[in-house]
């Protein structure tokens, strides 16, 4: 009961007493909001970078001045599901399970290939025909983070 | 009487402050509202505006990719056209069945581009002459037996280093 009174006295003087002046805050609120609605880009564009396993001269170049040894690590994607490829690991072809690539055997697998090659940064992609470019832009998407950022595309 | 009830009603529902005879507007849910507008504006806030344009007809795919768009040509793959920096090149089902992988019309016009980005090159020290990377739009739909062929005759003209473009995702 006393809580009560002394409740309701204080938030009564608190109305009374604090009056914030909120002019200033509007000012900054009224220019910035518009400025900023109509600078505001709500889908943005990015890039994936994609080299091809070509005989470009540079790229050999690149590659004969690495000297460590190349892990080949191709990724076979067709309609039915994708079989990764390593040396010295077996992976059996994951099949697609409602329509929908098994994403998180692809990311697993990839994590093992990591494991066994940690210098290793690059995986070949090879699509059948009928793939669609959404489905391959989300497997690149998936190896690289899961560590393989050099990524080639190969028919 | 009633009025007399009426006018006490008034008075109460008003306050103290109209005796005052000045409004308090109550701001506090649209200072709210504005808040959270601004953090999400400032949060979406990109200082570099866009560099790169979409083509119509042509929905890209998502990706977790931050890169930026580099300035480069663009060729832009429709569902019924390739453009080469937004002109129409090629119709699509035009070449949907002849077996080559080259495309005739894209490699004329690519290797047209690349002259006279060598060309503006050795023009002068400061341009950026033929530097061999492309950027490509593709419609999230599209085979990968056609995305194939551009890239094929990219690579075969010189444009080994390509730029996929995405949509960020969040």
């Amino acid at each position: 009961m006393n809580l009560k009174q002394s409740m309701q006295r204080r938030l009564r003087g608190h109305a009374d007493e604090t009056d914030v002046n909120l002019t200033a805050v509007m000012n900054i609120f009224l220019i910035l909001i518009p400025f900023l609605l109509l600078t505001a880009t709500f889908m943005r564009i990015a890039v994936l970078e994609l080299t091809l396993p070509s005989v470009d001269r540079s790229n050999r170049q690149a590659t004969a001045q690495k000297p460590q040894s190349v892990v080949l690590n191709i990724l076979q994607i067709d309609e039915d599901g994708f079989k990764l490829n390593s040396p010295n690991l077996k992976f059996a072809k994951v099949a697609k399970a409602n329509d929908e690539f098994n994403w998180a055997t692809l990311t697993d697998q990839l994590e093992r290939v990591k494991e066994k090659y940690p210098d290793t940064e690059d995986i070949i992609i090879s699509p059948a025909d009928a793939i669609r470019y959404k489905t391959i832009i989300t497997v690149m998407d998936h190896c690289r983070e899961a560590g393989f950022p050099n990524i080639s595309i190969s028919g | 009487m009633i009025l007399e009830n009426q006018t006490a009603t008034f008075n109460l529902r008003a306050g103290k402050k109209s005796t005052r005879g000045t409004f308090a507007l109550r701001l506090t849910s649209m200072i709210d509202m504005f808040t959270i507008l601004l953090v999400f504006l400032l949060k979406s806030y990109s200082a570099d505006g866009q560099i790169m344009t979409v083509a119509p007809d042509l929905r890209l795919p998502e990706s977790t990719s931050q890169a930026k768009p580099p300035v480069v040509s663009v060729i832009a793959l429709t569902r019924e056209w390739i453009l080469v920096d937004g002109r129409p090149v090629q119709r699509l089902d035009e070449i949907k069945d002849d077996n080559k992988l080259l495309i005739p019309s894209l490699q004329s016009e690519l290797t047209r581009l690349r002259q006279i980005t060598e060309g503006i090159g050795k023009l002068s020290q400061e341009m950026r002459g033929f530097s061999g990377s492309i950027a490509i739009q593709g419609d999230q739909d599209t085979t990968f037996d056609l995305l194939k062929r551009i890239m094929l005759t990219c690579g075969r003209v010189g444009y080994n280093d390509m730029n996929l473009a995405v949509i960020e995702k969040e």
